[in-house]
């Protein structure tokens, strides 16, 4: 019986002479989840992602990609993934089609062409054209379709949304969307976390090659401090609120106006706020992006 | 792994056209030259034998242009290992690390085929090549043959080739295995180049400087036959060519299996100078 976790990964270190890519990275994913790998250029993305695909080797450390040791048996390993580069760079000469009949040919022929058609309508990319005549973000629907076309057991995407424009941006997010609908596990790197955010059910965090948090994107989100604005029918006393779990006045006045932080989850507030007639009710939720800063800064000492 | 041979060789079309098509044209020039060359042998000579000795060491012995064997050796056996060398020292370098220099590597090699499988397809495909070139320039000799006056059958032409095949295989593989050891594809083209010139001008030298003798015992070209391989092949110094260069693509094969494929300059031997910081930079 398959294992249900599609990536494992256990103290995984590369380095480069004295360049340390990674130091030490530590990471589970699940399979039929969408995983977004999170950090800034150079935080050891890429480096992970090509470890996988025994692209490159690991100094020291443990992989396991669907079971198996990609460095024991790569072709294995291959065979069930799409892996889309982060530089991407395809053979200029080829029109798109040719490029996608290549790779489809090392493949043994596995993806169907209704399968590359479809994929080319919905990213609006014309197979006809010679590569070299293509845009950046046309050649990278190409490598796209290229990756999702044999509808492997995982997609391994680097910057996957690079290039797209928002309408396309969008259609890839449900296209993967619909990957994790039918079962593939989607492992992809982002530095821009309005893609994570959007379609990840799971997030991690990498900073200087080690993973700083693993979280669900809800929880994560959930977990972070909010504002609150409350409006009343009547002036309030603020102390009311003081003490509940998670919650801080920021407005110590009685008033009809009430200013809170509150961290995890509202229960308890809005129980409160039942007791009290309440005209309005405003919540800022911090972006994935605040957090994200949150981790790089309160994590800088650390690293 | 045929469909990586079969896209390996259609990239491969321009080189076997180029070169081939260059070398078949010298061909098609030369042989029909041959009879006049023949019936005004003894002017041609005494002319030759007024070169000064460094010209002659090189394209060997010119009293021997009366002859086809000798004939063709000078005016193409000779020089064609420099010629095709070239063509080796490129096609060599480049077979995996142009691909890996240009980001396409990364792509291709996370498809489901071994390295192994890659190598060999890439290899079949550079041997292919090499092979259709020199059959291109025999062609090129063959199809004027029949009124050039020479007195040797197709099969005879044929001969003088494999060696310069031999060689050709051997400065590719050497070519190959320099382009997975050293830092750049264009550092060991360049290698590869400074070594097939090397060989060239030591061997030619060596017939008129001594001392140079014991070290041309080292080189491809001391072996070489040239034209002269009509006469009856010397089959030793093929098969030591070919076996050194199959010595070459073990060693380049063990080095691919074991290295990380590059991006952005990955795994480079790192010759940086160490730069003073920027006015901009924070301090360490």
């Amino acid at each position: 019986m398959a294992s249900s976790t599609a990536i494992s990964i256990e103290s995984l270190h590369k380095h480069y002479g004295d360049v340390y890519a990674l130091r030490g990275l530590d990471l589970s994913v699940d399979r039929g989840e969408i995983f977004g790998f999170l950090g800034p250029n150079g935080a050891g993305k890429t480096t992970t992602l090509r470890c996988m695909l025994d692209l490159i080797r690991p100094s020291s450390g443990e992989i396991n990609v669907l079971g198996m040791n990609p460095q024991h048996d790569p072709v294995w390993v291959r065979s069930r993934t799409g892996y889309l580069p982060g530089e991407l760079n395809l053979d200029g000469n080829l029109t798109g089609a040719g490029a996608l009949r290549y790779f489809n040919q090392l493949r043994g022929g596995t993806a169907n062409t209704e399968r590359i058609s479809e994929l080319a309508e919905r990213l609006e990319v014309d197979l006809s054209q010679p590569i070299k005549n293509l845009s950046h973000g046309n050649k990278q629907k190409i490598g796209l379709i290229q990756a999702l076309m044999h509808e492997p057991e995982l997609l391994m995407l680097d910057e996957p949304t690079t290039g797209l424009d928002p309408l396309i941006q969008r259609e890839l997010l449900r296209i993967l969307q619909e990957s994790r609908q039918a079962g593939q596990t989607v492992f992809f790197s982002s530095h821009i976390i309005s893609v994570v955010e959007r379609i990840a059910t799971r997030v991690g965090i990498i900073r200087n090659g080690r993973l700083i948090e693993v979280a669900e994107t809800k929880d994560l989100l959930n977990r972070a401090v909010r504002r609150a604005t409350i409006l009343f029918r009547e002036p309030v006393d603020s102390a009311l609120f003081e003490g509940l779990p998670g919650v801080r006045v920021l407005s110590p006045d009685s008033g009809r106006t009430l200013l809170l932080q509150v961290m995890g989850d509202m229960d308890g507030l809005i129980k409160r706020l039942a007791e009290h007639p309440v005209i309005e009710i405003e919540t800022e939720r911090p972006s994935l992006e605040e957090i994200f800063m949150t981790y790089y800064s309160t994590s800088e000492s650390e690293v | 792994m045929k469909p990586e041979f079969t896209s390996t060789l259609r990239k491969q079309r321009g080189q076997i056209i180029g070169w081939g098509l260059a070398l078949a044209g010298l061909g098609l020039l030369l042989v029909p030259f041959y009879k006049s060359i023949f019936n005004e042998s003894a002017q041609m000579i005494e002319l030759l034998k007024s070169y000064p000795e460094e010209f002659t060491a090189f394209f060997g012995d010119f009293t021997s242009m009366s002859t086809p064997q000798g004939f063709l050796d000078i005016e193409f056996f000779s020089f064609t290992p420099l010629l095709l060398g070239i063509f080796a020292a490129l096609a060599g370098s480049g077979l995996i690390v142009t691909d890996e220099e240009s980001g396409r590597l990364d792509l291709i090699a996370s498809q489901p085929l071994s390295r192994v499988q890659f190598f060999l397809s890439r290899g079949m495909a550079f041997v292919i090549t090499a092979t259709a070139i020199c059959m291109l320039g025999w062609l090129g000799m063959v199809i004027p043959l029949g009124n050039s006056g020479m007195d040797i059958t197709p099969g005879q032409l044929a001969l003088p080739f494999i060696p310069l095949l031999a060689q050709v295989l051997l400065y590719g593989s050497l070519a190959l295995l320099l382009s997975l050891l050293l830092p750049s594809r264009r550092l060991a083209a360049s290698v590869t180049g400074l070594v097939i010139v090397a060989d060239f001008f030591v061997e030619g030298f060596s017939n008129i400087i001594t001392d140079l003798k014991p070290f041309a015992k080292f080189l491809p070209s001391h072996y070489y036959q040239g034209g002269y391989a009509m006469d009856g092949l010397a089959v030793v110094p093929v098969l030591s060519f070919l076996g050194i260069a199959a010595i070459f693509s073990l060693l380049a094969l063990w080095r691919y299996q074991r290295r990380d494929i590059r991006v952005g300059g990955e795994g480079g031997w790192g010759f940086r100078l160490r730069r003073k910081p920027a006015l901009s930079e924070p301090a360490a």
